[in-house]
């Protein structure tokens, strides 16, 4: 930093700081929540800042904090709650304002009505929503399992790949050890959770001499500055870290001393292929996993201390059945030539030179410059080390990796990598960040059935390890709406949000009344299919009722989804607001600290809005909640801040984990303390928790950390967390689908046939979906998409400053590959799926896989939605890919409609997306297709930072008059040349 | 002193928040307000100080992409200086910031004529040239913390791809990247002389591999188990 | 360039007015061509409104006019401000030259010494005034196309060009016009001399702009989608072809047809009047060239790989 101290010459005052007040909260303009400072001068924002003390940001911000002054200026937001008008039609827009009171009676009727009879006919689904625990307990309580929030289309892959694979994962729940790690490798990231603790990570890997290795199909955002680049083919990332792995063991690379003490890789698994128990854990009569004692010469517990089992052996079991270890099979399947960096070359279009080079890199940093951390620790059956052995290979994976129909498998195959080299919760390697690890999986069970007004016995989402945990009637047809959980996906622990509008059209399982959502766009681009989508939400019955009889929309802003709503429920702004991010949700835990946070108003609504977290607990009120509600039937909380404070989960565990206690002095676990928001505030808005050093690592078998986890509540056990490399819970679903498992099995070939081949439980590469069923050759091109950093999971890309940068969308295809199609740059093409097509405007790259085509994603916005004008080019020239993307695959024939999904978890298969692309006529210009230009709300009005200047709207934002910095006359008369 | 900023190449993952917060900061700034026209309209357009483009390097395979953020580059002989014929637009000598005084600017755009890097656009409706201030109303704010008296752009960088400093000193933390990563001037033939310099990416160490290949791929029937205590 | 009508029309019609008041006075003070008093007067007052519309014409561009009055303050380092100067400067001394010959006409006055001294300060300062306007384009490093002395040149036998052909429209004799016919040659080889200049490649090139000198560079996105004040000013383009239609009518409009009118045009006013409206023409189309086909060193950031 400069010395700018003193200058030279008095300069002007140039704001009158008394005028302005300082207030930290946390930021919302992505998901990645970043504390950050606000500076206020008039209830207008000054400027706003990251918060240099921050766990996440550290004080830096992204451009979409840094637009935060023209969310709140959007000329989007709803001001008042609307009610589709007497006679008007769904879809066009046609609202009366309606009061608050009004608002919440014809809502609490329909849900009282609905909650005395059969309370699933309410399904309520959230979007960008961070508020899952605040929302799950309200529809737990109301009595529905129609609850889930937007992670079946957003990244459960990447959740569930590592909740059942080594208890923690990518996206929240870990991140490298970006101080210690040397060799970096990302997959699939474009811009994603979160944003800039990533951003400030690779910095320091670079400036620390480490190398960042990139696996994307696209070189843009991260991959621009990593060393190197693997341009990948889309959908098939397995091949690549599986064939990685097949290089690894050709060279005996692998962790021995880690795989042995911390994974199931020694588990004898019993091998009767075609009969009952085949592929299962070998246990003792309690159930203990058994293994090969090398020196005992014995089968013993394999979860007992100080034996020596054998990593790799084959043998009989006591009763002659035939067993060998998890890691006997790891291996064998691994070194097939199947995985042989040449055939993965077929697949991927890596070369297989590099394949091998860079398994072998990654081996030579976790085993040749091995680190340690000269702490002493526990381990977990009590014996001490005196330091932490760390291999500084860390990787990083989202949603490239998850929104393929084969991501589960996919995200378990990088897990290996990371499990082979011994690079997890290691110094160096991929760190668990508080309230993870967990146990494999986490110990929660899917809620099954629903009675009115009786709240659900345990979450409507959770973990299912067998089929016995599944969501399904007698004949196994699905319970929930979504039908997740269901033979169609049985481990879809984030729900199928993509799936429930087409399913309540369709009455299949059942019809149901309301449909209520939260910040979820699904009738653009948060859904598949878009355009039939849109149709789906209006239509009516032969009787002219609609066929989702009725429809919420809560947000803050007029999407376009708002269009199609009954009742509208206007939110705050995130600067408007109270809000928490708990511990008991998605936190903002660090590696080393637990952490968590709040949202306060920093600003006061300048119209008749409420933020959701209020209206729900209202809504608790008024229909009567059992855990909000008083035996004397008075309500339990008053507002949303008093249910925070006063609301335990368990004993001493409430939302915010924070000066507990009556006196504040309590953390992590302590009683309510009545003034707990302001000591949140008064520490900028976030509560950090350091963990001591002897709990920074190897945290699945650390003693003190696994006692403390159960302490506050985040484990249900102090049992050391077994990393699964052999997923016993994939083969008792396969079992189910051979017919050889006690207990449900499906009844449907499809389902059988999707079980047999697809719960391996070991990862393997698969072709995704969508293209075993259409024909490659007619559909050339992999078609992906991501959100730029400047608009990623933000709510608005209408935002004022965001949509300068990009306001229209092109499809970029490979510079070459183009010139050969005779696609010139610029021009307008056609692009098809199965399920339709588009017409687009192209942009020719370099940094692009030649069968890949991609494009920014949710620029293309509907005519007069988020308060742009009709003519604004997110309408006119943008687009959206989801029209090309069905929810459904094509159909086979004679075959079930089966989900475009994760066969596994569900997960919205978005990736898969193949097309064929060809040039438009002459003439043919602006996107296709085109939609109706939404009305302007009622008393819609334009922000009081816009003017008009000669013709022309003008935005021009001031929180005060400027103050010149003016240069003297004598100053100009006399300086020479410079 | 000769104040500027470094642009470290080999980190900017080119995510706009610079140009942004350049934005925020300076529409309340000592040039403000900022104008932007049709701002939810057709061809969303306005003044902005600091822009991001990303150019590719050579041809697919053998691409690297490259963000690229580009504001006023404070020329040592700064040429829109030079020819601004009111006197609006002037280099201060104590710290060679480049500024234009909002009151003397008639907008005849010469000034912008004579930028190669495009660091000055006229707003429309105040009908004077703006431009990057370095956030002089930040830098010499006397009641902002220490770490704080820093363009915005640079303290908001989550990749830390922005240092501001003296290039007067030798020994600042400017001069200092400069020397060791090699910092370079864009268009030096013109010889404007920007002080702002640009960190070429790094080149990566080799990660040696021979040590962890095996002469013989082994097979899993050669493997020894090792007596390994759980 | 963006070729702004308000900059094209000061340029040649004040430079048509610098060329004539120049002309005028030397022709007038050495008796060439035979000009009269009354033609002098002629000139001298055409020249002063050219030059008067143009200047105020070039006010119309200015986005904040209100300041314009400070224009004349950077003279040691600004060529605006020295073309202001010059311009303000010159009026005293024309005004003064031409009051003389008002006077000498009305017979009151012969042209003194007072007379003659600001005849040449008036003729020096027309020819350092549109000097002046061209080293405007011609200091500009940013813009290879004007980064000349041709361009000064240029400005300078095209203001004399016109100015010679408005002398011989006001006085046609033998002498002004072979001048007028010499100029135009002049003027046209001048131009020709520009044209092929421009087209050597040189400067500097997207490489350079950007530091990577090794490799093709290429742009991926300029980080806007609209076009910026940026785009605006500077992202104008000609294509090839119309840039050679356009050359084309410079030189027939511009030279060739005034040329071939002056030559016949010895007995017949109509011709001579036809070719100053010509020349006048080709020389606004000239202009306009100047403008469009100068590629500012910043395209180079939106994608263009030289200027």
């Amino acid at each position: 930093m400069a010395k700018t101290s003193q200058a030279a010459k008095p300069l002007p005052k140039f704001e009158d700081h008394s005028k302005q007040e300082t207030k930290y909260t946390t930021c919302y303009m992505c998901a990645c929540r970043c504390g950050i400072k606000v500076t206020i001068e008039d209830n207008k924002v000054r400027f706003i800042q990251g918060n240099r003390d921050h766990p996440i940001n550290q004080g830096v911000l992204c451009a979409k904090g840094n637009a935060g002054i023209m969310k709140q200026q959007s000329p989007a937001k709803l001001r008042k709650p609307l009610l589709r008008k007497q006679n008007a039609e769904r879809g066009k827009a046609e609202f009366e304002e309606i009061s608050w009171d009004k608002a919440l009676d014809i809502l609490t009727e329909r849900l009282q009505n609905i909650r005395d009879t059969d309370p699933k006919k309410l399904a309520y689904f959230t979007g960008r929503d961070q508020m899952q625990a605040l929302t799950g307990l309200w529809a737990s309580q109301f009595g529905t399992i129609n609850w889930a929030a937007h992670g079946g289309f957003c990244s459960v892959n990447m959740a569930a790949g590592g909740l059942y694979t080594m208890g923690h994962a990518f996206w929240e729940f870990g991140d490298p050890d970006w101080d210690r790690t040397k060799y970096f490798m990302m997959w699939g990231v474009a811009e994603d959770h979160s944003s800039n603790p990533i951003k400030i990570g690779i910095e320091k890997l670079k400036r620390n001499g480490g190398k960042f290795v990139a696996v994307n199909p696209v070189r843009t955002g991260y991959q621009a500055v990593a060393d190197e680049w693997v341009g990948i083919r889309p959908g098939t990332d397995a091949m690549l870290a599986l064939s990685m792995i097949h290089v690894l063991l050709q060279n005996e690379q692998f962790d021995w001393e880690f795989l042995i003490r911390y994974t199931n890789a020694p588990y004898l698994v019993v091998n009767t292929p075609g009969q009952k128990g085949d592929g299962l854990i070998l246990r003792d009569e309690d159930g203990k996993p058994l293994a090969w004692d090398l020196e005992k010469e014995d089968f013993v517990d394999a979860t007992q201390v100080d034996i020596k089992p054998a990593l790799f052996w084959e043998g009989q079991a006591a009763d002659g059945r035939p067993v060998r270890t998890s890691m006997s099979i790891l291996a064998e399947k691994y070194l097939d030539s199947e995985y042989s960096p040449e055939n993965a070359e077929k697949v991927c279009g890596v070369p297989a030179e590099q394949i091998e080079r860079l398994a072998l890199e990654m081996a030579h940093v976790a085993f040749k410059e091995t680190i340690t951390v000269d702490v002493e620790w526990t381990d977990w059956a009590g014996r001490k080390h005196d330091k932490f052995i760390g291999r500084p290979v860390s990787m990083h994976a989202m949603r490239g990796i998850s929104a393929h129909s084969n991501g589960f498998q996919t995200c378990r195959a990088l897990h290996f990598l990371q499990i082979l080299l011994g690079t997890v919760d290691v110094p160096g390697g991929h760190l668990a960040k508080a309230p993870y690890p967990k146990h494999i999986p986490p110990g929660i069970k899917p809620a099954k059935d629903c009675a009115p007004n009786t709240p659900l016995s345990s979450p409507p989402l959770g973990f299912p390890t067998c089929p016995e945990d599944l969501v399904i009637n007698e004949d196994g047809s699905p319970k929930r709406i979504d039908k997740a959980y269901s033979w169609d996906a049985p481990v879809s622990s984030h729900g199928m949000m993509h799936m429930v509008i087409t399913n309540a059209w369709k009455g299949d399982p059942y019809p149901i009344d309301t449909l209520m959502m939260f910040m979820a766009n699904m009738s653009w681009n948060s859904t598949m299919n878009t355009a039939e989508v849109m149709k789906m939400l209006a239509d009516k019955d032969e009787n002219g009722e609609y066929k989702i009889p009725f429809l919420v929309i809560a947000d803050a802003f007029h999407s376009e989804i708002v269009n199609y709503a009954d009742l509208v429920l206007p939110d705050t702004t995130y600067l408007e607001r109270f809000d928490t991010v708990s511990m008991l949700d998605r936190p903002i835990s660090e590696p080393h600290a637990a952490c968590d946070s709040i949202r306060h108003a920093v600003l006061t609504p300048d119209r008749d809005v409420r933020s959701w977290q209020e209206v729900q607990v209202e809504l608790a009120k008024r229909l009567k909640f059992p855990a909000f509600t008083k035996e004397d039937g008075t309500p339990k909380f008053q507002d949303y801040k008093d249910f925070i404070v006063n609301f335990e989960k368990a004993p001493g565990i409430g939302f915010l984990a924070g000066w507990r206690g009556k006196d504040g002095k309590s953390h992590l676990r302590g009683e309510p303390n009545p003034n707990q928001w302001e000591a949140y505030i008064e520490n900028g808005a976030f509560f950090k928790y350091d963990l001591p050093e002897n709990m920074h690592f190897y945290r699945f078998a650390n003693k003190d950390y696994l006692e403390m986890a159960k302490e506050v509540g985040w484990n249900g056990s102090t049992d050391q967390i077994v990393i699964e490399l052999y997923s016993e819970t994939m083969q008792r679903f396969r079992l189910a689908g051979q017919g050889l498992y006690d207990g449900p099995m499906p009844t449907k070939e499809e389902h059988k046939e999707r079980l047999k081949t697809y719960f391996d439980p070991l990862p393997f590469h698969y072709t995704p979906l969508e293209e075993q069923r259409i024909n490659s050759e007619e559909y050339p091109f992999h078609a992906v998409n991501q959100r730029p950093m400047y608009m990623y999971h933000s709510w608005d890309s209408q935002n004022a400053w965001l949509r300068q940068i990009t306001a229209q969308n092109y499809l970029f295809m490979n510079r070459q590959k183009g010139e050969e199609m005779g696609i010139e740059d610029k021009s307008w093409v056609w692009v098809e799926s199965h399920n339709g097509r588009i017409r687009v405007q192209v942009k020719l790259m370099e940094g692009v896989e030649p069968n890949t085509v991609w494009t920014w994603n949710a620029i293309g916005k509907q005519s007069g939605a988020w308060g742009l004008k009709p003519d604004a080019d997110e309408s006119q020239k943008g687009f959206l890919m989801n029209h090309l993307i069905s929810e459904l695959l094509p159909a086979k024939n004679g075959e079930m409609e089966i989900t475009n999904s994760d066969p596994i978890t569900g997960q919205a298969a978005w990736y898969d997306l193949k097309v064929k692309i060809y040039p438009a006529h002459e003439g043919e210009e602006g996107s296709f297709p085109e939609f109706e230009t939404i009305k302007p709300l009622p008393n819609a009005t334009k922000p009081d930072h816009v003017q008009e200047h000669k013709g022309q709207e003008v935005g021009r934002y001031q929180s005060h008059d400027a103050v010149n910095l003016k240069r003297p006359l004598g100053d100009i008369l006399t300086r020479g040349k410079k | 002193m000769k104040l500027g900023l470094v642009i470290d190449l080999d980190v900017c993952v080119g995510c706009h928040a610079c140009a942004v917060a350049c934005k925020q900061w300076n529409t309340s700034g000592t040039t403000g307000a900022l104008s932007d026209y049709e701002p939810y309209g057709k061809q969303p357009s306005g003044v902005w100080f600091n822009r991001v483009r990303n150019f590719e390097v050579g041809d697919y395979p053998n691409n690297k992409t490259i963000n690229f953020p580009m504001s006023c580059m404070h020329c040592e002989d700064a040429a829109c200086v030079t020819v601004c014929p009111t006197g609006a637009s002037y280099k201060r000598e104590e710290d060679g910031v480049v500024l234009v005084d909002q009151d003397k600017c008639m907008g005849c755009n010469y000034c912008s004529w004579a930028c190669p890097y495009g660091a000055r656009e006229l707003d429309k409706v105040s009908g004077t040239m703006k431009k990057c201030t370095l956030c002089i109303d930040r830098i010499y704010d006397q009641e902002l913390a220490p770490e704080d008296r820093q363009p915005s752009c640079v303290i908001t960088c989550p990749a830390h791809a922005r240092h501001f400093g003296d290039f007067e000193d030798p020994n600042s933390n400017v001069s200092t990247l400069v020397r060791e990563r090699g910092g370079r001037a864009l268009m030096p033939e013109l010889g404007y002389n920007p002080t702002n310099k640009y960190l070429p990416p790094r080149v990566a160490r080799p990660v040696p591999t021979d040590d962890v290949k095996m002469d013989l791929v082994s097979k899993v029937k050669n493997w020894v188990n090792k007596a390994i205590s759980k | 360039m963006h070729p702004a009508f308000s900059v094209i029309f000061f340029t040649v019609t004040s430079g048509l007015g610098y060329g004539l008041m120049t002309l005028m006075v030397i022709a007038y003070l050495t008796g060439f061509g035979g000009v009269t008093e009354q033609s002098a007067l002629i000139a001298g007052v055409a020249a002063l409104v050219f030059i008067t519309l143009g200047l105020l014409s070039s006010t119309l561009h200015l986005a904040n006019p209100k300041n314009a009055i400070r224009a004349f303050s950077r003279f040691r380092t600004s060529w605006l401000s020295r073309e202001g100067v010059f311009a303000v400067l010159f009026y005293p001394f024309a005004l003064m030259f031409l009051f003389c010959i008002w006077k000498i006409s009305t017979g009151e006055h012969e042209m003194g010494m007072g007379g003659i001294v600001a005849g040449i300060i008036a003729a020096i300062l027309a020819m350092v005034t549109i000097f002046s306007t061209g080293m405007i384009y011609a200091c500009l490093k940013t813009i290879r196309q004007w980064n000349t002395a041709l361009t000064p040149a240029n400005y300078m036998t095209l203001g004399l060009m016109l100015g010679a052909l408005f002398l011989a429209a006001i006085q046609a004799t033998a002498e002004t016009l072979t001048l007028a016919m010499a100029l135009i040659a002049f003027a046209g080889v001048m131009k020709l001399m520009y044209y092929a200049w421009i087209a050597e490649p040189a400067g500097s090139t997207i490489n350079s702009a950007t530091g990577f000198t090794n490799d093709k560079v290429r742009i991926l996105e300029p980080g806007h989608t609209a076009d910026t004040f940026l785009n605006h000013e500077f992202g104008h383009t000609v294509l090839p072809s119309k840039s050679f239609m356009l050359r084309s009518l410079v030189f027939i409009l511009g030279f060739i047809i005034p040329f071939i009118l002056v030559m016949m045009g010895k007995e017949n006013m109509i011709l001579i009047y036809a070719a100053v409206i010509s020349a006048y023409a080709g020389i606004l189309v000239e202009r306009w060239l100047f403008f469009a086909e100068a590629r500012h060193v910043v395209n180079l950031y939106h994608g263009a790989q030289r200027t």
